[in-house]
């Protein structure tokens, strides 16, 4: 392999890896952007995202019938939870917050081993799914093409949604003032509800996507939080682009990472999220606080 | 002290013994209660609950059979969570309390280090279903602790012998970066060494790695002739899945330490091609053998795994020496086990006196799609005489 193509090679790696931590930490922004709290729970609904999806997908042959079960289900579930538990917690500090998504984390994970028991879950890829290209004379997964085009997909948009459309503008209202934005006549209540579900929606999406090259198995959860709190964190807490950026950075540098320094992989992350810190207090597009 | 027991030895040997050491009589009439303290919460829980589904198995089957000696079987299971201090905590509660003699299913070969210097003292025995480490019957070995399962060294051995007429010469490894990991490519190597191969790198991925496609990437680079993996659990089946889809496979046969279905089942079809040693599996073509998977299948509607077979096993040799003996006292039944010979699921066994270790065949096995099997199963490739993968006495290593 010439060192053009390992390049080609690993970028393309690192794409496709940053796809899937765009969805689970853009989530996690828009619920911080607009509530100013950190859902612990993002972790255990990426799971269940990719527990709904492989099932799905089983039950009924069709891979895109699980893109659509899986953030359905987290997205309605969300809702719920917002409506019933965490509505009642926003003129509370932030701790409560903190605790009862913490909470969610553990009932979610402990219901999805009861459902669907303590063993990985897979199903296979499509025929049209499976195969590969060949970059530069090396092959590569359609698969990984496809989860880097839908992550550029997801994240236009987001940015179209939040930008371009009345709904958008109205978010970024109650996200810059909630008061305000509620004296003039808008339901803040039914933002919130709204922007909860369609995170959770979008970590599952992120689950069901992620299905084909972990499986679903019960150590999925915890796993992919850490890099999404990482990745929000580089951002500057709340920032779409930040977020966008953050997926990118941590991307690249664990796929470079386990190729150059496997030994240290675990931690390139932090190093990088300790160097944009140290530059930017305030990550990537936040404002020092 | 009871009445009987002093009716059954001579009197003065009764007052000589020490109070610490006095059985009471009910050890032979009553259920013969046999311990399991072995690890069924933590990191070893899939294996464990191997270990204990399978106990209850036998037990059932030898009880519906009339029992063993006449006495029904009685298991006593402990969670261990695979802690040595644990189990020698529950081991020494079951010799103590409950009047255990025989320790079974240990699975943390440190947990059976940290229990076999105490088995003199406790008057018990213990026969390993689990546990690798060559060490247990080398310089640890105590004479009332038997290994009836294939040990790691044994395991990596029929591998070797395997390699050595395999036309791959230069190999490269892939790891997870943990103990057992990197004492599984370190042994590799030197087998390699061995047999005049050649490893030409290896790399280490952290526990809980998603994304191998760096690792997938880097081994690509290196182009060895053959991959050595030993990864288990979500790690090895995320590795497995995306090798596939890179075609890894088709470029490269990729071998392991011990297949297991634990690991290669949630890859599907991605772990077909795999190439390893095995301690068992329903695919042994020996009488016992498909009588064992077929009543498994009738139980648990599954195939037996890994420690299935090897519980059965061990709980086999256990039986057939308490008939020897006509007895459950454990110097009888460790008398009875001494150069025990028998035929088990993995064809002829011998429980050799000098070190306890079971002299078995060693086989490797690859995945492949099977008849009647709904996910990719392994299928023996190639099976090795006892002579041929059992180390010398009291030795790990061969020379």
């Amino acid at each position: 392999m010439d060192p053009l193509a390992l390049l080609t090679l690993q970028a393309l790696n690192a794409l496709s890896l940053s796809a899937l931590l765009f969805f689970i930490s853009l989530g996690l922004t828009l619920i911080f952007g607009i509530m100013r709290v950190v859902n612990f729970a993002h972790g255990a609904l990426f799971m269940l995202g990719a527990y709904v999806g492989v099932t799905a997908h089983n039950a009924s042959g069709s891979f895109l019938l699980s893109l659509v079960a899986a953030p359905l289900a987290a997205g309605l579930l969300g809702l719920a939870f917002e409506r019933t538990a965490l509505s009642r917690l926003y003129a509370r500090e932030h701790s409560a917050f903190l605790l009862v998504t913490f909470g969610l984390a553990l009932a979610l994970t402990e219901a999805i081993r009861l459902l669907w028991g303590a063993d990985a879950r897979q199903a296979e890829l499509p025929d049209a799914l499976s195969g590969i290209v060949f970059v530069m004379d090396e092959p590569f997964p359609v698969y990984r093409l496809l989860l880097i085009g839908a992550g550029v997909l997801c994240g236009l948009g987001c940015w179209a949604g939040l930008q371009r459309t009345r709904l958008g503008l109205l978010l970024r209202a109650a996200s810059q003032n909630p008061v305000m934005t509620a004296a003039l006549g808008n339901d803040v209540g039914r933002v919130r509800a709204f922007v909860f579900a369609l995170a959770c929606a979008l970590a599952a999406l992120g689950g069901a996507l992620a299905a084909p090259l972990l499986s679903a198995s019960l150590g999925l959860g915890s796993n992919v939080i850490i890099d999404a709190f990482v990745i929000v964190m580089i951002g500057g807490m709340g920032s779409f682009l930040g977020t966008a950026a953050g997926s990118l950075l941590v991307g690249f540098a664990q796929t470079f990472g386990n190729y150059y320094l496997p030994e240290l992989a675990l931690g390139m992350t932090y190093v990088v999220m300790i160097a944009v810190l140290v530059l930017r207090p305030g990550g990537l597009f936040g404002r020092p606080e | 002290m009871s009445t009987l027991m002093i009716a059954r030895r001579p009197a003065l040997a009764a007052l000589l013994a020490a109070p610490a050491l006095v059985r009471p009589a009910a050890a032979q009439s009553g259920p013969i209660r046999i311990g399991v303290p072995t690890a069924m919460t933590g990191t070893w829980a899939a294996l464990g609950a191997q270990v204990v589904r399978t106990c209850r198995l036998w037990a059932k089957t030898v009880n519906a059979d009339g029992g063993l000696l006449g006495r029904p079987v009685e298991f006593l299971f402990e969670d261990t969570q695979g802690v040595p201090a644990n189990c020698l905590r529950k081991a020494q509660e079951m010799v103590e309390r409950d009047r255990v003699n025989i320790l079974l299913g240990l699975m943390a070969s440190s947990e059976a280090l940290a229990v076999m210097p105490k088995l003199a003292e406790w008057n018990a025995l213990f026969i390993s279903s689990v546990n690798g480490a060559g060490s247990i019957t080398a310089e640890h070995w105590v004479p009332n602790a038997f290994r009836s399962n294939i040990s790691g060294p044994m395991g990596a051995r029929a591998l070797a012998l395997w390699l050595r007429n395999a036309p791959q010469e230069s190999f490269f490894s892939l790891s997870l970066d943990y103990a057992w990991g990197r004492s599984s490519v370190e042994t590799f190597e030197g087998l390699l060494r061995g047999i005049g191969k050649r490893s030409i790198g290896s790399v280490f991925a952290p526990v809980g790695t998603r994304d191998y496609s760096s690792f997938i990437t880097r081994v690509r680079q290196a182009n060895p002739q053959a991959l050595y993996i030993a990864l288990t659990g979500d790690d090895g089946t995320a590795f497995l899945r995306q090798a596939a889809q890179f075609r890894l496979f088709e470029r490269m046969p990729v071998v392991t330490e011990t297949v297991d279905m634990l690991f290669t089942r949630p890859a599907g079809d991605a772990a077909i091609g795999l190439v390893g040693g095995s301690r068992y599996s329903f695919a042994f073509d020996h009488p016992a053998n498909n009588d064992f998977v077929q009543r498994f299948r009738a139980e648990h509607n599954e195939l037996p795994d890994t420690y299935d077979g090897e519980q059965w096993q061990a709980c086999q040799v256990l039986a057939e020496a308490v008939r020897k003996a006509g007895r459950t006292e454990t110097e009888a039944v460790v008398a009875a086990l001494r150069d025990l010979e028998m035929t088990s699921v993995k064809g002829p066994l011998k429980m050799r006196a000098c070190d306890g270790q079971a002299e078995q065949q060693g086989f490797v096995v690859r995945v492949a799609r099977r008849e009647g099997i709904p996910h990719p199963a392994p299928e023996v490739i190639a099976t090795y005489s006892a002579a041929e993968v059992t180390p010398s006495c009291r030795a790990s290593s061969f020379s």
